[in-house]
């Protein structure tokens, strides 16, 4: 653990509400019978496509069945098929509303088999941080906003989605595309910052802080907000081991477990920024810990903006990263250099590798197997919300239907990177 | 550690990269070293042609010598010492491969080897790294029409001159020279030559680059859209071993695999142009009458045609088979000959012959003509046929293969063709059922030293044409006599155990087509 210790949020939740309206009223229900009731696949509620297979008595939930996979892509045997460089377009299709963070996860495992890890430029460090840093905004972002968009909070949808949108026109400055970035290679990244982009960062991000703050007094002190957010869908601490939870969900219930304040990669050592902790783990707790990570990556942004120091954006090694296309077009050196890299791909050393790193949801992990040619013989990831949302099953049940929405939503399933 | 590589007597020690290895006295030193799994690049140096150690690529330490040596034209000699990866050697190496790219174009993506080129995969392995010189290149010629299948660029050639002692050892035709010195040297037909000789594209095959280029490859596929399956030439009845590079369905070349026992690396001209036929005038549909019809229509209509004619002792129904036929198609058209039909007038057809040398090219045109004299050791020749036809012992046909022939209609009753090509035979056909061809089918030929060598399938036979076996199993079972195979190793298994020459034959493993960007390109 690092020196700084995590902010909890315990204060935050202090104001006190009368009596909740949804009061208790086991002793006066009619009696029924247990009905299935199947939530989704195409229910609006179910983002990015699950099916949820209830069993209900009444408006309670009896057994919740998570039913997974309308959204798999065969991401892993398709790896299996294409050249290192090739897989950055699939792993943007992971978790697809912060790629940055999945581009970056993936290139520091193969980094690692290509021992490469000491030799990234220090620019490509810091400018690998800024874009996931963003990319962690944008995803939390769309999870509160699409949360309180459920809840009725319209409002609050557009404050907060306008304001992902603005920091993927900068990522779109950046990489060419507002969404699939495909940004990041193996050795750094393929292009540097635009002249003038980290002024346009600052002032999007002072924007963004005033749409959080809008956002942060339509909700934190709402009562129908809080009435469904409240004591609902808790995750006991015990659970965040025994079910694999990482993430916003494990912090939510106060455990402190962060990839990059725990096992610090890029130069994520080198920033001051909090780990916000929750204290009971239910839904609001959830919502909190977002909205503080939110503050902290600015707080991140700001620093490596501040920070980042200037020099080559890739590794000065033609068999790991493409010439540039002056020199392909022009020496016969570099033309094969380019040939072999986009024919063959480059070779990465026989040999297997976990490495994990913090996505948007929790420890992103990619198990990596290479037989020393150019493509990859097992390209597997551990994706974080295939484990949290797992643990909807023990969760949903004693909670109402109306609760699945929340709970769900605030688990933040992204098809793209559970189903792979 | 000492590893033993050869029993004989004769063995010299030497120590490659620190570990101590047997080789057999005169082995060469390149050799040696790659069959240790030290890595050598090269050149000039092929295993089937004599060494020049003109490209200075395969340079190694040896104790002792003050400078490096060409391990490609050394042998092995007791107590040497070889370092194959010291800095010094790398360095020697990373030069070596510098001056090779000084005066070469950047072709790479129009250039027809970039892919399975040498230097593109020794450069990238070995040096790496980006240009230094800023020099202008040295401009040669770049589309010299050098003989009737071949182009040079002489700006690629990197003079390693594998394609002169293709032409001096192999075809025995000193077609090619080296011209001018310096950078200034050229690749060219010597003095009143043309590169003509019949195995001329084998300078293709050998040539490290983009050099030399086939007339008939060139612009037509990239490398590594090709699927390469192993295969024996159907040309004549040599049998060289042969890869099947086809792609999207189609073949696009024939080139030679390596096989000591028959053909080393090489084969002929004229049988790398033996896949034009495969895509040709093929037969896709079955017909009765002239007419289009469902496979099982025309087999049921063949047997009824063949029983009509049935029950006269002798037979009158005639076989004819093909020289060209697999050992499986030969055996289970014997099956439904002897068992099926039970009729003992056999005939066998196929291309005529043609002209041969002492090299590799056979005068038998036909790859499987060993096949059908070993199992059907009475049949008889077209002439036979055609007096059997012209007298009435025969009046009904199942004629396998053989387009060409011209039969006198009216005084047969049937006749039944498993044919896969047009031909004047379909006019007098009154069924047709369509086959694969060789490149079409797993499968096994016989060639004229009675080697027996598989085939496999490249690509997926046309329209409802399938393997010929198969065929005639539906049509032995209209007859009453059940074939039951599954697949070309159960004919082959149960012909080696009832043919002599098969004996001790072995089906060996499948043989998936592999993409030559996944199989390691071949360069």
């Amino acid at each position: 653990m690092a020196d700084t210790a995590p902010t909890a949020l315990e204060s935050r939740r202090r104001v006190v509400f009368g009596e909740s309206d949804v009061a208790d009223f086991d002793d006066q229900d009619l009696p029924t019978e247990v009905m299935p009731l199947m939530m989704g696949p195409s229910h609006p509620a179910m983002h990015g496509t699950v099916r949820i297979a209830l069993e209900v008595e009444g408006e309670k939930i009896k057994t919740a069945d998570i039913q997974i996979g309308y959204l798999h892509r065969c991401f892993e045997k398709e790896a299996e098929h294409a050249t290192w460089t090739q897989i950055f377009p699939y792993t943007d299709r992971l978790n697809y509303v912060s790629p940055m963070l999945n581009n970056v996860g993936y290139a520091l495992a193969v980094e690692k088999l290509l021992d490469l890890e000491d030799k990234i430029p220090e620019r490509a460090q810091y400018i690998r941080v800024i874009v996931g840093e963003i990319s962690r905004i944008t995803d939390h972002l769309t999870c509160l906003a699409a949360g309180a968009m459920e809840l009725g909070a319209f409002t609050v949808f557009f404050y907060l989605i306008k304001g992902r949108e603005w920091l993927w026109e900068l990522l779109e400055e950046v990489s060419g595309a507002r969404l699939t970035h495909s940004y990041v290679r193996i050795g750094g990244v393929v292009a540097d910052l635009p002249e003038g982009w980290a002024a346009r960062l600052r002032e999007v991000l002072g924007k963004v802080r005033v749409a959080i703050g809008d956002a942060d007094k339509l909700l934190t002190r709402n009562k129908i907000f809080r009435d469904r957010m409240d004591g609902v869908g808790v995750i006991d601490k015990a659970d965040v081991a025994g079910w694999g939870l990482t993430g916003p969900i494990a912090r939510s219930t106060g455990v402190p477990y962060d990839v990059r304040k725990d096992h610090p990669y890029l130069v994520y050592d080198r920033f001051d920024f909090d780990v916000p902790v929750g204290s009971t783990g239910d839904n609001f707790d959830r919502y909190l810990v977002r909205l503080e990570e939110i503050s902290q990556s600015m707080r991140i942004l700001d620093q490596a903006l501040t920070k980042i120091p200037a020099g080559p954006i890739i590794v000065d090694d033609p068999r790991v990263a493409l010439p540039q296309k002056r020199e392909t077009y022009n020496t016969i050196e570099a033309m094969i250099a380019h040939f072999k890299l986009i024919m063959d791909g480059l070779h990465v050393p026989p040999g297997e590798i976990y490495s994990f790193t913090e996505g948007g949801n929790g420890e992103l992990g990619f198990y990596i197997v290479s037989n020393g040619t150019g493509r990859p013989w097992k390209c597997r990831v551990r994706p974080p919300c295939f484990a949290n949302l797992a643990v909807l099953t023990k969760v949903l049940p004693g909670l109402f239907i109306a609760d699945v929405v929340p709970t769900f939503g605030m688990i933040n399933m992204i098809g793209g990177e559970c189903d792979r | 550690m000492v590893t033993e590589t050869s029993a004989t007597a004769e063995n010299v020690t030497v120590i490659v990269d620190g570990k101590e290895h047997k080789f057999p006295k005169g082995t060469n030193l390149l050799e040696a070293c790659q069959s240790v799994g030290a890595k050598v690049p090269f050149f000039c140096y092929h295993p089937g042609l004599s060494s020049p150690a003109v490209c200075r690529q395969c340079l190694v330490e040896v104790k002792g010598s003050p400078k490096p040596v060409p391990s490609c034209y050394m042998t092995v000699a007791d107590k040497m010492e070889v370092t194959t990866n010291s800095p010094k050697v790398l360095d020697v190496r990373r030069q070596m491969l510098e001056f090779t790219l000084l005066n070469h174009p950047i072709d790479c993506p129009i250039c027809d080897k970039a892919g399975e080129c040498s230097l593109q995969r020794h450069y990238f392995d070995w040096n790496g790294r980006l240009a230094r010189n800023e020099g202008v290149k040295v401009r040669k010629a770049k589309v010299v029409d050098v003989g009737k299948h071949i182009v040079l660029d002489q700006e690629r050639c990197i003079l390693c001159t594998r394609c002169i002692r293709v032409c001096n050892e192999v075809a025995k035709s000193p077609d090619l020279t080296m011209a001018n010195r310096g950078s200034h040297e050229v690749l060219t037909t010597a003095p009143g030559h043309r590169l003509d000789n019949p195995y001329s594209l084998n300078t293709v095959d050998v040539c490290p680059v983009g050099a030399l280029t086939a007339k008939d490859f060139r612009f037509a596929r990239r490398a590594w859209e090709i699927f390469s399956t192993p295969s024996v030439c159907p040309g004549c009845a040599t049998g060289c071993s042969i890869e099947v590079h086809a792609s999207r369905g189609k073949i696009r070349r024939l080139v030679p695999r390596e096989n000591p026992a028959v053909n080393k690396f090489w084969m002929c001209d004229e049988g790398r142009f033996e896949y034009k036929t495969v895509h040709d005038h093929r037969v896709m549909l079955p017909l009765v009458g002239g007419k289009r019809a469902r496979l099982d229509v025309a087999v049921t209509e063949a047997a009824k045609l063949l029983r009509a004619d049935g029950g006269s002792s002798p037979s009158r129904v005639g076989v004819v088979f093909s020289a060209g036929a697999s050992n499986e198609d030969d055996h289970a058209l014997l099956r439904l000959a002897a068992d099926g039909l039970k009729t003992e007038r056999i005939y066998v057809g196929g291309r005529p012959p043609g002209w041969s040398d002492a090299i590799l090219v056979s005068a038998d045109k036909n790859p499987n003509s060993a096949a059908v004299r070993a199992m059907a050791p009475t049949a008889r020749t077209l002439e036979d046929l055609r007096a059997d036809v012209a007298s009435g012992a025969v009046t009904a046909l199942v004629v396998f293969g053989n387009e060409t022939l011209v039969l006198a209609k009216d005084k047969l009753t049937a006749v039944v063709a498993l044919a896969s090509h047009q031909g004047p035979l379909l006019a007098s056909a009154n069924v047709v059922l369509p086959v694969a061809v060789w490149a079409e089918v797993d499968g096994s030929f016989t060639n004229k030293d009675g080697r027996v060598q598989r085939i496999h399938a490249a690509i997926s036979p046309p329209g409802e044409s399938q393997p010929g076996w198969r065929t005639i199993c539906a049509l032995a079972g209209k007859l009453g006599l059940a074939l039951d195979y599954t697949d070309a190793d159960d004919v082959f298994a149960e012909a080696s155990a009832r043919h002599a020459f098969l004996k001790g034959a072995v089906w060996g493993p499948a043989s998936q087509p592999v993409q030559l960007r996944f199989g390691e390109s071949r360069g």
